[in-house]
């Protein structure tokens, strides 16, 4: 016995892979394949692999990945991370979909000196506060999304808000950064509840709250399962006509939006990206990916891909180790399905145009309907100070 | 926030409405206790395969196929677990079922992802439940007024059958010692038998009516889990009574923690299990003195 | 009452020469596992003691570990308390809550007791996901390991640590085997074969109970205390009701009541585990199947079954030391 439990420790520990040909880069992919948002992670690899496909002809590099589940537990993406950069001696890390796990992995990551492109996950200290010049955001920021709905709103002439969220980081992050353009415009808050973040399935006490606040319009972050419960419960209680819904585009995200069915319909929501961008570089990821899966891409799939075309962009500047790499990423910048991209380079978070999109009914289920595009705007540096750069 | 009456009611049927869901998922677990002195940690996972059901049956034949055959479907699964798991640890101790049940837990999570894959599906409402009702004074979703009364229903039926029926005496004897209903000639192992069929088939049944309010993902069932372990400790284990007085406590205080006190929502229901725990370790309404 | 037996004292050896030999020639992940390892073990003695020996079956061995885990992040990062009155602080702590979860619980029994102990511990882990000043559900970061290096060792090197978990490891075990031979021991032992009797011959039994728990919730403090010096990072997932059950099922796989047995346990699952999750997403089924085959085969885990296999080879008295063990016995009595 003793001895099968070393032999299997050993084997365990003999993964260490052999020096790499020179124009070989190693990845490592850190994202949840079980646990809560396996599904997110299994949407990011997806459009990763095919950024990959799509993009990798226009490079010299060729790239091996190594890919490990974080299981959304940060401890266990810690120890994933460790083995990713001590022992696989990876040259880039791309994923992490959790805030939680981000928040895990930010040491390790800027003690090694390991680039990191992050695909998701949205805390705003990440490129804030604790930001490091070897952690690259190419999805979005919580408040970055949220902002510019604030100003929206008030120009649209609603009044009187009430909003809704899950009670962690990025639940209160999103309200916060809606709450302080809604009100610098005008508009009031009248009522903010923040619900016990994953364990509120019957939203009906805070919908009764909601519809007694008094508000014109009702403001909710919520993505996921709790999502699809939050859109259906309220139309449920029939408050869509009287109390329009607007919120943070992951309520309604072409991931899910088909489980909510007619309850999402007119549904108001911003995001960073709606499959429904008419533009060519869109069009042709659209085509890619329903190739591929048989379905829209959704916003967690852009992330994957531009994380891709981001890495892919950074070798064709000849970089090819991680010092080179942490430095070529945050000069990327590019034209893709969500218009133009680039890294901000005082908190190397991404900055690009935020979309506003109702869901409608469309042909084959719901689909989104663009109502406006937002200028992109860079964040606020947030107590961010960056190292110098070594070039 | 000062708050009309309307608002007191509509938030006290959502309570009773959570009540009701969580009644059906916690007296199939209580009586099986009752009787055969088996926790079912597994009973959440039930919950999920029954919604999963109900959702696959509903994309053939409509919301009522699944609502129908979904139990059907899952008292199927109680019987293949029946005969091929819970009837040899029958006599094991809580420990051993407590633990093959945590495991059978892991094995129904992972087979749904597997058969049904990781992203949320959903059923619609039927056409005759959407909309909404006025019901005192206040404007309430019919499909949730109809999970009200399902739950009702149910406890009627089963107080009725418990009390009244031949089968449900053999029941209350048997929950009062097995062994001497033995004796009586009652044949105690299918009694067993029966009973945790239905106690799988409420557990499927409160899956499939869940589906339509909630999103059927595969983690529900460890979800509803302590909700329903929570009733039943509180409520005592064992007995119809003590099931729906937990569900009701367990509905009410969540839903009124929440907008009284939201930011003690969660820990508020454990501070009260712990209370229960201190003063009456049985429960409220234990099936036995 | 435990006995040590050649059989048991021959895998010790084995465990402890296999444990240096993994510490000084692994690479960096193979020291990850082992640390891991060691930790894991120091949970499962510590739940092997209330479980094995006083028939208390806990499902929140888990949460109090993640309650010493906490406790150590908060003193020494918030508080800025020095670490090793941290560390002392956090066990204590443990142990105290876990003193008060015994002493309640004194009165339940069976799958009452079970069900107590699941609520408590819930009860922690929606206190710690809900408070701000733990971080909520982006966990705590920046906890140092304790420093050392006034006897000249570095515990940011991962052999080091390795190697002072290990040392802890022995000294919790030899900690156990001295609590289980004590008084209090002798008569935890005696109240789970017949309580009655206990407290007809005047012993006070909840006192007992109570204090056996919080001796058992110090090691779960310290194991949760290294912990978070290990990850150096903590999240309220670690409070979850499935680590207890985790816990549990390594008990059970290793051997219930045999204290070297959960050791081989928790050798095999965190091995099992990775190896598992690095093949397959669904690594939780394939562990699913193993604890109900394992628990269904009604051998008392892998060393039960070495034992009754093989003890009578070493040992004479071996065969009613593991007669007085059988889990039936020890089990029924809800």
């Amino acid at each position: 016995m003793k001895r099968a439990i070393l032999a299997a420790l050993g084997f365990a520990t003999s993964f260490a892979v052999p020096a790499v040909a020179e124009e070989e880069i190693k990845v490592g992919l850190l994202l949840p394949f079980s646990g809560v948002y396996a599904s997110l992670g299994n949407e990011i690899e997806t459009g990763f692999n095919l950024g990959l496909q799509q993009f990798g002809s226009e490079t010299g590099a060729t790239f091996e990945i190594a890919r490990e589940d974080t299981e959304v537990k940060p401890p266990v993406a810690l120890g994933k991370a460790k083995k990713l950069i001590l022992q696989d001696q990876v040259d880039v890390m791309v994923g992490i979909v959790s805030s939680g796990v981000l928040g895990a992995v930010r040491d390790m990551v800027h003690g090694a000196g390991v680039p990191l492109i992050v695909a998701n996950a949205g805390n705003d200290a990440a490129t804030g506060g604790s930001c490091s010049p070897y952690i690259t955001r190419m999805s979005f920021s919580n408040g970055q999304i949220n902002r510019p709905m604030g100003t929206w709103m008030a120009e649209q002439g609603v009044k009187k808000v009430f909003t809704l969220a899950p009670d962690y980081a990025a639940g209160r992050q999103m309200i916060d950064a809606f709450t302080e353009t809604f009100t610098a415009a005008g508009g009031e808050i009248v009522g903010q509840e923040f619900t016990p973040f994953q364990k509120t399935q019957d939203f009906g006490p805070y919908l009764a709250q909601a519809k007694a606040s008094g508000a014109d319009a009702v403001y909710v972050f919520y993505a996921g399962g709790e999502a699809i419960s939050f859109v259906k419960q309220y139309d449920s209680f029939g408050l869509k006509a009287d109390l329009p819904l607007y919120g943070s585009g992951f309520l309604t995200s072409p991931l899910y939006v088909n489980a909510q069915g007619e309850a999402a319909e007119g549904v108001i929501t911003a995001l960073h990206y709606a499959p429904t961008i008419n533009s060519e570089a869109n069009a042709a990821f659209v085509a890619a990916f329903t190739e591929e899966t048989g379905r829209a891409p959704s916003e967690f799939a852009v992330q994957g891909y531009d994380a891709a075309r981001a890495l892919i962009e950074a070798t064709k500047t000849g970089a090819n180790d991680r010092a080179s790499l942490a430095t070529a990423l945050r000069q990327v910048s590019f034209e893709g399905p969500r218009g133009q991209l680039s890294i901000d380079p005082a908190t190397n978070n991404i900055i690009q145009p935020v979309y506003v999109y109702e869901t409608v009914a469309g042909e084959g289920g719901l689909t989104q309907k663009v109502l406006a595009q937002l200028p992109a705007e860079a964040d606020a540096t947030n107590g961010c100070e960056m190292a110098p750069d070594s070039n | 926030m000062a708050h009309d009456l309307g608002f007191w009611t509509l938030q006290a049927l959502n309570a009773l409405q959570l009540s009701m869901l969580l009644f059906l998922l916690s007296i199939g677990l209580t009586v099986i206790f009752g009787l055969m002195h088996f926790v079912n940690l597994a009973h959440g996972s039930l919950y999920a395969l029954g919604a999963y059901f109900a959702a696959s049956l509903a994309a053939v034949g409509g919301y009522w196929m699944g609502f129908f055959l979904a139990p059907v479907a899952v008292a199927g699964v109680g019987i293949l677990l029946y005969s091929g798991l819970i009837k040899r640890m029958r006599k094991s101790g809580p420990m051993a079922q407590v633990l093959v049940t945590f495991g059978l837990i892991f094995v129904l999570l992972d087979l749904t992802r597997i058969f049904w894959g990781d992203l949320a599906l959903a059923i619609d409402v039927p056409t005759l439940l959407g909309g909404r009702l006025t019901f005192l004074g206040v404007e309430y979703p019919t499909y949730r007024l109809f999970i009200i009364v399902l739950g009702l229903a149910i406890f009627g039926a089963l107080a009725f059958v418990l009390s009244r029926t031949q089968i449900g005496a053999m029941i209350r004897a048997g929950v009062d010692n097995d062994a001497m209903a033995a004796c009586l000639g009652i044949n105690v192992e299918r009694l067993f038998f029966i009973v945790f069929c239905l106690g799988c088939a409420l557990a499927g049944l409160a899956g499939a009516v869940a589906a339509p309010l909630l999103s059927v993902t595969p983690d529900m069932g460890l979800q509803i889990l302590i909700p329903t372990l929570i009733v039943i400790v509180i409520g005592g284990l064992g007995s119809l009574k003590g099931a729906i007085a937990g569900s009701l406590i367990y509905g009410f205080v969540q839903t009124f923690g929440a907008v009284l006190a939201p930011q003690l929502a969660s820990v508020l229901i454990y501070a009260l299990l712990a209370a229960v725990l201190v003063i009456k370790p049985e429960g409220l309404f234990p099936a036995k003195g | 009452m435990f006995r040590h037996n050649t059989l048991r004292y021959t895998a010790l050896v084995l465990l402890a020469a296999g444990a240096l030999f993994q510490a000084f020639t692994a690479e960096y992940f193979g020291l990850e596992i082992l640390t891991e390892i060691l930790i894991l073990a120091m949970l499962v003695l510590a739940l092997d003691i209330v479980a094995g020996f006083g028939g208390m079956v806990s499902l929140c061995h888990g949460a109090l570990m993640g309650v010493g885990a906490y406790a150590y992040a908060v003193l020494s990062t918030k508080a800025g308390i020095a670490l090793p009155v941290a560390m002392a602080g956090s066990i204590a702590l443990t142990g105290a809550a876990a003193w008060v979860i015994g002493a309640i619980g004194s009165r339940s029994h069976g799958i009452y007791f079970i069900m107590a102990t699941l609520a408590f511990g819930q009860l922690a882990y929606s206190y710690v996901f809900e408070a701000p000043l733990f971080g909520g559900d982006d966990g705590l970061g920046g906890i140092s390991r304790l420093d050392l290096s006034l006897i000249g060792v570095d515990l940011n090197n991962s052999r080091s640590f390795a190697l002072f978990c290990l040392a802890t490891l022995g000294a919790v075990y030899g900690a156990s085997v001295l609590i289980l031979r004590s008084g209090l021991g002798r008569s935890l032992t005696g109240v789970m074969h017949n309580e009655q009797r206990m407290r007809a011959l005047g012993l006070t039994v909840w006192r007992v109970k109570a204090d056996v728990f919080g001796l058992s919730g110090m090691i779960a403090g310290l194991a949760g205390a290294l912990a978070a010096q290990h990850i150096m990072y903590i999240s309220p997932g670690l409070l979850s009701w499935t680590v207890s059950g985790e816990a549990l099922v390594v008990v059970i796989l290793g051997g219930l009541g045999t204290l070297v047995g959960p050791v081989i346990g928790a050798a095999a699952f965190v091995v099992l585990k990775h190896e598992l999750s690095s093949v397959t997403t669904y690594w939780h089924l394939v562990v699913g199947v193993i604890l109900i085959a394992v628990v269904m085969s009604r051998a008392n885990g892998i060393f039960g079954w070495i034992e009754a296999r093989w003890g009578g080879v070493f040992d004479r008295r071996l065969a009613d030391a593991t007669r007085k063990q059988e889990p039936e016995e020890v089990l029924t009595d809800a």
